[in-house]
């Protein structure tokens, strides 16, 4: 009686299987025969009923409608899987994709990112000191004596006689100083303010990057090789420099780095007023003067500090015809970067 | 600065050098050349050319049909100064060439209808000076055809150059060439002075006295009689305008001469109009008012250094002379004034009357004491040479108290341990003495150097070694390749903000960078602000007190764009005073570092496969708690709600540690909204981000995950409307077993059939425990145990 079961079961099988045209029908087939209450997996536990006798024999033919029902299974689904792809029902693959919002960090904050990895990367630490500043920090303690011209050269905003908005990010150099012993290596990255006509190339406010190294044997020739490296890193490796004898109160001598303009190449044009170079920071040893004010000792200890405008930087990097984009925030603007 | 090429010339050699040389040269020795200025290219083309004939335009009043002869043939041009004339010498640009005022080029056009072929030109044109009343008449022996760069000697460099703060003795014409004599250690030729004086003495003329000798050091005066005040002869007008200065007579255009040949500011008066015949110098006691030779009426604030006669004040020490003793066509007997003023002295009366002059911007830099007399007495011999004057026997010096030169040691190892490179000492000495700086006590190590007065900014021996390493040149100074990295321990104090942009960037806002400076009633909406005592404008008369305003005018000026959907973010410094007195110390200041989220407009657009989605409270709290997880937080803020509104909210939520509020956001008020001028809804979430940044752990634990299976049952129950969320979620908390240890809202919904003030809540708990697999049993008892808890508590049913 189980033969004829087991014939009728192959006889379905095989016709199930040949009208199965799709991996949902087959998984139905696989539900009917071979799942834990399919009809194949039932016949086994009937084999129990069986005598001794027809047990072996039984149980080999149970077996064999078996292999040959998953050979089959198997072998179909495989067929359907690969015929898969191109099934039949129309699928309009140029449909746009699902629209992903990116966000995106200014592209000052990722100028200054980039110029921050190349002082660390070099040993410098990173340090912070408050925008709305004495002027104590701000001049004094930098060697810039009241009632001097050289205070004409950073347009102020005071809030009173002693407090003011800080004009550059020099005066951190001196909380950095005040707050440790030499060797000091660091950064100081900040906003800083001017007095000035905001228009096109200059504005109110304006981020720079300040740097200070003091130790023992600190000497102008390693300052050109610090910040050779830098400009090589940030701006290129076949850029060309110059170092121009400068004035700052704070440090003596005093130097402005230039570099090739790298719109004209160094020909001449408007972004570089034909002189065919472009400014990028200034620095220079730091002046004993200033060491008094943080009571390091001149003869023992000598420094080099350098700052850069991080606005200014940008504008050439991207090509950026106006400051005030950097400020207005459009994010037809910010979403470029 | 402008510094003519030729002029140098008078007292340097520098006939073998280019002018690219001469530029590069002083800009890479601290003199930046900012512009110049090639006559040679700027007048090349330019011809001297003869009006054969004019006549009246046809079809214009005010503009002439000229004849113009230019040494070859006749072109028609058409004229509109009133001065044209046939039979004058004129300066003719033929076409193609470029007119400097405007760098525009002549071409052969039709005005009203008639053809012209150049231009005659007029002085302001030439950029000779602001004159454009009538075209130039040039002397009519001047041979038609010539170049004007000959013709008119139009062949100099004007230099435009940039000195910095610290340099008053390069302020000049023989400044400027003591440096390239440095530079190319060359001669400096200083011009002597060949006097001659008649036998009236000075000092029986006219008297000088200090009285404030602290703000004038020294007074010296010479004293010229019987000048004839005139217009200068040309080669001394032709120094002046070349330099940008319009000549005015004789005497007043020595004195200018003298300010940009060596630096010292002279002022002449009219001897015959000083009281007294006298010169006192003294501050003023009270505040007064002064009319200065430009006629303005000026207040002088009590302390100003005046120079007085023997009843009044006649000149604004260092600034500016007094209309009262100026020079005038009748003059006739003049006194030079040639003096030493304290820098700081004539840079505060220069502040107080907003009044910057060629004499103040030199004298609050520092002139030179030690060349009063020199000045003074070159200017009385040009002044009777071109003027036919005779001068005084002898000079009225008045200088209480020498002002020394300073003697600095320059030791010549530290040179190299400066710079990081050797200079030989014969190098060092000869720049040094080429600075006019003597050397004294000269020995193996180290030498004396002796300062002259003209250097105020050369006070210790690293000054000196910035003299050296600048004439000597920065491209000599070695480039050195390595540097030494002292292995102390790194700080990075803008770690946490840097990972705060990372994290919030990642959400998927852009970062803006707004205007700190804003107005009072902006900064007013958020704090008790800051007001800067100079403000631009009362647009930016305040330090912004927290970065909502700021935010809200970028999100006006998006929608101003067309940009309505926005997810914007910024980080910055917002300032507050903690108290309204005035501030005196950093402990009335508040300054912190915040974080603002800003959203709006939509969330998702419209869509093929999704539907439009406005962005709300609920959007801004889940961006909100996904950056708390990703500072590792999350567990330590408590949410607060308030449903009822604040000035700026009208639903808001804080985030509180503690008793401390670290952050506060929520939907802005319409009103606000209003006053920025924005129309669709904001939703804004502020960081105090100092605080943040104090109580984030430095570093985050790994947590295994659970290894055996999680059991999940869900139970909906019927509640009162007014009940919250939240309650629910933490009751469940409290009073389930500790194998409980999620509990999530997967669906909430109110309907008719559940009656008016109700409405449906549904969670899913997940339950497991981190060692064993747990039972059905033991879940489904705290379940029951949970909804029975719950029905009583909250007086609400079950679901079936």
């Amino acid at each position: 009686m189980l033969d004829e079961i087991i014939n009728q079961i192959q006889n379905e099988f095989e016709k199930d299987i040949l009208e199965a045209d799709s991996l949902k029908k087959l998984e139905e087939i696989r539900i009917k025969y071979l799942a834990r209450n399919g009809s194949v997996t039932l016949l086994f536990d009937k084999l129990k009923e069986a005598s001794k006798e027809e047990k072996p024999v039984l149980g080999k033919k149970l077996n064999e409608l078996r292999n040959s029902i998953t050979e089959k299974f198997n072998s179909k689904k495989e067929l359907l899987e690969k015929s898969e792809t191109s099934a039949k029902e129309f699928i309009d693959l140029t449909l746009p994709g699902k629209k992903v919002k990116l966000g995106s960090k200014h592209i000052l904050t990722q100028t200054l990112e980039e110029i921050k990895q190349i002082f660390k990367s070099m040993g410098f630490s990173v340090f912070e000191g408050p925008e709305l500043e004495s002027d104590y920090y701000n001049f004094e303690a930098l060697n810039f004596p009241e009632d001097h011209p050289a205070r004409d050269m950073q347009d102020t905003f005071f809030i009173n006689q002693k407090f003011l908005l800080r004009t550059h990010t020099s005066p951190v150099q001196i909380r950095v100083m005040e707050s440790m012993l030499p060797p000091v290596r660091a950064i100081m990255p900040g906003r800083v303010y001017r007095n000035e006509a905001i228009n096109a190339r200059s504005y109110c406010t304006f981020q720079q990057v300040e740097g200070l190294y003091v130790d023992t044997d600190v000497t102008f020739a390693e300052l050109k090789g610090t910040l050779v490296s830098f400009a090589k890193q940030f701006y290129g490796s076949s850029l060309k420099y110059r170092f121009r004898p400068s004035f700052f109160p704070f440090t003596e001598p005093s130097a402005e780095m230039d570099i090739t303009c790298f719109i004209c190449n160094g020909k001449g044009c408007r972004i570089c007023k034909n002189s065919g170079w472009l400014e990028i920071l200034g620095c220079g040893m730091v002046d004993p003067n200033v060491f008094k004010y943080v009571n390091y000792d001149s003869e023992k200890y000598v420094g080099y500090a350098f700052g850069m405008g991080i606005e200014r930087i940008a504008l050439l990097k991207y090509g950026i015809n106006d400051i005030r984009l950097f400020f207005e925030n459009d994010l037809r603007f910010l979403k470029q970067f | 600065m402008k510094i003519s090429l030729n002029w140098l010339k008078d007292y340097v050699d520098l006939s073998d050098l280019s002018t690219d040389e001469i530029v590069d040269k002083l800009t890479m020795s601290g003199l930046e050349v900012e512009d110049v200025s090639d006559e040679n290219e700027l007048y090349k083309n330019f011809i001297v050319a003869e009006v054969k004939s004019v006549t009246k335009h046809p079809n214009a009043d005010k503009l002439s049909v000229c004849e113009v002869f230019d040494g070859k043939e006749n072109l028609q041009v058409i004229c509109g100064a009133p001065n044209v004339a046939a039979g004058q010498k004129v300066v003719f640009a033929p076409i193609g060439t470029i007119i400097p005022n405007g760098n525009f080029q002549i071409r052969k056009a039709k005005i009203r209808g008639v053809e012209s072929n150049g231009m005659i030109c007029a002085e302001d044109e030439l950029l000779l000076s602001d004159d454009h009343s009538g075209i130039m008449v040039l002397n009519e022996n001047l041979p038609t055809g010539k170049p004007i760069t000959e013709a008119l000697n139009l062949n100099d460099v004007i230099f435009e150059i940039a000195v910095t703060p610290n340099r008053p003795d390069a302020l000049s014409h023989i400044g400027v060439a003591r440096d390239l004599s440095a530079i190319f250690n060359r001669d400096l030729h200083i011009p002597e002075i060949k006097l001659k004086e008649s036998k009236k003495k000075a000092s029986d003329i006219a008297s000088v006295e200090i009285i404030d000798s602290t703000n004038c050091p020294r007074y010296s005066a010479k004293v010229v009689l019987n000048v004839e005040v005139k217009d200068s002869p040309e080669w001394l007008k032709n120094k002046l305008t070349r330099i940008g200065l319009r000549p005015i007579n004789n005497v007043v255009d020595v004195t200018n001469f003298i300010l940009h040949e060596i630096g010292q500011p002279l002022h002449a008066f009219d001897l015959d109009l000083l009281e007294g015949k006298k010169i006192i110098v003294q501050s003023t006691t009270e505040e007064k008012e002064f009319v200065t030779l430009d006629s303005k009426v000026r207040k002088l604030p009590k302390g100003t250094l005046m120079i007085c006669d023997a009843k009044r004040e006649v000149a604004v020490a260092g600034v500016m002379g007094g209309e009262n003793s100026e020079i005038n066509s009748s003059t006739k007997n003049i006194l030079i004034e040639s003096a030493y003023f304290n820098p700081s002295s004539i840079r505060k009366t220069s502040k107080a009357l907003q009044l910057s002059t060629d004499s103040s911007y030199r004298f609050e830099r520092g002139t030179d004491p030690g060349i009063t007399k020199y000045a003074a007495e070159r200017a009385a011999h040009l002044i009777a040479e071109i003027s036919g004057g005779e001068v005084a026997e002898g000079i009225i010096d008045v200088y209480p108290k020498i002002i020394e030169r300073k003697e600095i040691t320059l030791r010549y190892q530290r040179v190299t341990k400066i710079l990081g490179y050797e200079i030989s000492k014969e190098k060092i000495h000869q720049i040094l003495s080429r600075l006019g700086i003597a050397l004294k006590d000269i020995n193996e190590t180290s030498l004396l150097a002796s300062v002259p007065t003209f250097r105020p900014d050369l006070e210790r021996e690293i000054d000196l070694i910035e003299e050296i390493a600048r004439v000597n040149g920065y491209d000599n100074i070695p480039v050195v390749p390595k540097i030494s990295i002292t292995l102390e321990q790194k700080v990075d104090q803008q770690k946490f903000e840097d990972e705060v942009r990372n994290i919030i960037s990642s959400l998927g806002f852009s970062e803006m960078i707004n205007n700190p400076l804003e107005s009072e009633w902006e900064a007013k909406l958020t704090g008790n602000p800051i007001t800067l005592a100079n403000p631009q404008s009362v647009e930016m008369s305040c330090l912004r007190t927290s970065l909502l305003a700021g935010g809200l005018n970028s999100v006006k000026r998006n929608l101003n764009f067309g940009v309505r959907d926005m997810m914007l973010f910024e980080v910055g410094n917002v300032f507050n005073k903690k108290s309204d007195s005035s501030i005196k110390t950093f402990e009335d200041i508040s300054e912190k570092q915040n974080l603002i989220l800003i959203l709006s407009g939509k969330e998702e657009e419209k869509f093929w496969n999704t539907q439009e989605k406005y962005f709300d409270f609920y959007c801004l709290k889940g961006l909100v708690n996904a950056f708390i997880k990703k500072i590792s937080l999350d567990n330590q803020l408590a949410d607060l709600y308030y449903s009822s509104e604040n000035e700026i909210y009208s639903y808001y939520l804080t985030k509180n540690f503690k008793q401390q509020v670290v952050g506060t956001g929520g939907k802005v008020k319409r009103d606000v909204l209003n006053k920025f001028d924005i129309n669709q809804d904001v939703f804004v979430f502020e960081f105090d981000l100092t605080a943040l940044k104090q109580i984030s752990p430095e570093s985050k634990k790994y947590i295994e995950p659970p290894k055996y299976p999680k059991v999940h049952r869900d139970f909906a129950f019927i509640f009162d409307k007014n009940v919250q969320y939240l309650d629910v979620k933490n009751f469940i908390l409290k009073k389930a077993s500790k194998l409980l240890k999620s509990v999530e809202l997967f669906d909430i919904f109110e309907s008719e059939s559940l009656g008016r003030d109700k409405k449906s809540m549904a969670f899913t708990l997940e339950y497991f425990d981190e060692s064993r697999t747990l039972t059905e049993d033991e879940v489904e008892k705290d379940f029951n145990y949970l909804i029975t808890e719950i029905l009583k508590e909250f007086k609400a049913k079950l679901r079936g």
